[in-house]
């Protein structure tokens, strides 16, 4: 892998000078970034297209307050038909790119740059104490602190992704950012931006690879946990017993982008005489009712597609680990088909096709042991 | 036997194959426990997982989807899609620790009324070893 030294002290000011001489380059016409409210308290997206307003700009926030993927959803969903460049962390570059192949997102006009990412502050801590979030999230950057949120602490997907342009600070001497073009519009861009040729970036790549080695086996902990504490009937009628339907999950996914969601429509209105069999068969019924249908099914809809970034937990309001169990589950339904959400543009999301010879468990001879001999699956 | 366990058993049918079979297994006279009742759909991909988890939720003992074998499809690759969906909702399963033998995919061909029968009865018998559905003690969910 090639790369190329940016001398810079910090990720974000690499980045916003990238920006910069992008957008003065004409390379891009506007830039989608984050930005920190006049509050102070939290973090937003701003579509900028004056490059004299990045200096207000945070490439790579503490908080993750909504997912890139999703502000970028909302930009270019129909296309913008200008050339956007947006700075995400890797689990937004994911989630874009699982939008992309579910034909929601044209990525066409869009150049997408990622950063090594440290994790992010619990939305939730940081609102409350700005302050010590930004500490927190010093203290992450410099590695002396564990991510902040559960789900970031078991990422092993922080770095390279399928992005145009990757910045990459992880290993890299102090005073550096190391480029990596990872498409050929990045590649383009580079040569454009005359940055120039540094050779291979094997610091990097060794300290990204040793970090997702001790990060795969935190992952692996994580879900063994997990399993214990929510896995059977009772236990996952325990973790998601206190879930109020609020749908704030689902509202903030940003992969999630049915225009009637199922669990809105008037499927799940159930009717008066419906909560009475219930309750007659349970002996009490719950309402709003299907509360637990909602993740399970919500689970079978999207979890092919689930990047773990961690929206649907910061969002919900009672504390259920919904990005931990989604991510569990969609380790498992992703390793069925050999699949990783956002791995890669060409790869096909798995419920869109199939082969004829597959999951022979499930696929029994057509022709049974009825048949007279020579007759069969194979005859 | 009316001591006996009876499970409900959720069917969901494909028009073209498994219901055709199911009725001529009715009008064959075939004897099968009274266990499932039988929703016909026009494709066993029309069957969205979603379906089955709620029925189990609610405290159906099983659910059971027929379609016509692979190759056999009335609409060429419904049931193919409708494997890869259930392949992925007994992952989900498995990963949370629910029952799987409480939710089933078969093909059946049209003439084999006595197929029917046969997975019935069997789907049944699991399910009296199985017992009720957990679900069904537990009201808040």
């Amino acid at each position: 892998m090639k790369g190329i030294n940016l001398k810079s002290d910090d990720a974000n000011a690499a980045a916003r000078g990238l920006l910069a001489r992008g957008m003065e380059a004409g390379l891009w016409d506007a830039a989608l970034v984050p930005a920190r409210v006049p509050a102070g308290d939290s973090y937003a997206w701003l579509l900028l297209r004056d490059a004299a307003a990045l200096e207000r700009t945070t490439p790579l926030p503490p908080v993750m307050s909504v997912s890139g993927a999703r502000a970028l959803y909302k930009l270019a969903r129909h296309g913008t038909a200008r050339r956007v460049v947006a700075v995400l962390r890797p689990c937004e570059v994911r989630a874009a790119v699982e939008l992309y192949k579910r034909e929601q997102l044209p990525l066409d006009d869009i150049f997408l740059i990622s950063m090594d990412c440290p994790g992010a502050v619990p939305l939730k801590d940081y609102v409350e104490d700005p302050e010590a979030g930004e500490e927190l999230f010093g203290k992450m950057l410099a590695g002396v602190e564990e991510p902040g949120r559960e789900i970031c602490r078991s990422c092993d997907h922080f770095s390279h992704t399928a992005s145009d342009l990757h910045l990459g600070t992880l290993g890299v001497p102090e005073g550096n950012v190391v480029v990596v073009p990872a498409s050929a519009a990045g590649e383009a861009a580079a040569e454009k931006l005359g940055l120039g040729d540094a050779g291979p970036v094997a610091e990097w790549e060794a300290e990204v690879e040793k970090r997702n080695a001790s990060r795969r086996e935190a992952k692996e902990e994580a879900h063994r946990a997990l399993r214990e504490e929510a896995a059977g009937p009772e236990r996952l009628a325990a973790t998601l017993g206190r879930c109020i339907g609020c749908h704030g999950c689902r509202s903030v996914c940003p992969i999630c982008f049915c225009r009637q969601c199922y669990f809105e429509s008037e499927a799940l209105k159930v009717p008066a005489a419906n909560v009475f069999a219930r309750a007659e068969r349970k002996g009490a019924a719950r309402l709003p009712a299907d509360t637990f249908l909602f993740h399970l099914g919500r689970m079978a809809h999207i979890s092919l597609s689930c990047v773990s970034c961690g929206a649907c937990e910061d969002a919900c309001p009672v504390q259920i680990p919904v990005a931990q169990l989604f991510g569990l589950v969609a380790a498992n339904t992703q390793s069925l088909f050999d699949y990783e959400a956002g791995r890669d543009r060409a790869e096909a999301v798995p419920t869109t096709y199939y082969r004829e010879e597959e999951l022979a468990y499930l696929s029994e001879p057509y022709v049974e042991a009825r048949a007279p001999e020579g007759v069969g699956a194979d005859g | 036997m009316s001591e006996e366990f009876r499970p409900d058993i959720l069917g969901i049918f494909c028009r073209w194959c498994s219901y055709s079979a199911a009725d001529l297994a009715g009008v064959s006279r075939m004897k099968m426990p009274p266990t499932t009742k039988v929703v016909r759909v026009m494709c066993s991909s029309r069957a969205d997982p979603v379906f089955a988890l709620g029925a189990l939720l609610i405290g159906a003992d099983g659910v059971l989807v027929a379609g016509c074998a692979p190759g056999d499809c009335h609409y060429k690759t419904g049931n193919y899609q409708t494997r890869r969906r259930y392949a992925l909702v007994e992952k989900i399963f498995d990963t949370l620790g629910l029952d799987n033998r409480r939710l089933k995919l078969v093909w059946i061909p049209a003439s084999e009324g006595a197929k029917v029968k046969r997975v019935v009865t069997a789907m049944t018998e699991s399910l009296q070893e199985a017992g009720p559905n957990p679900t069904r003690a537990e009201m808040f969910i």
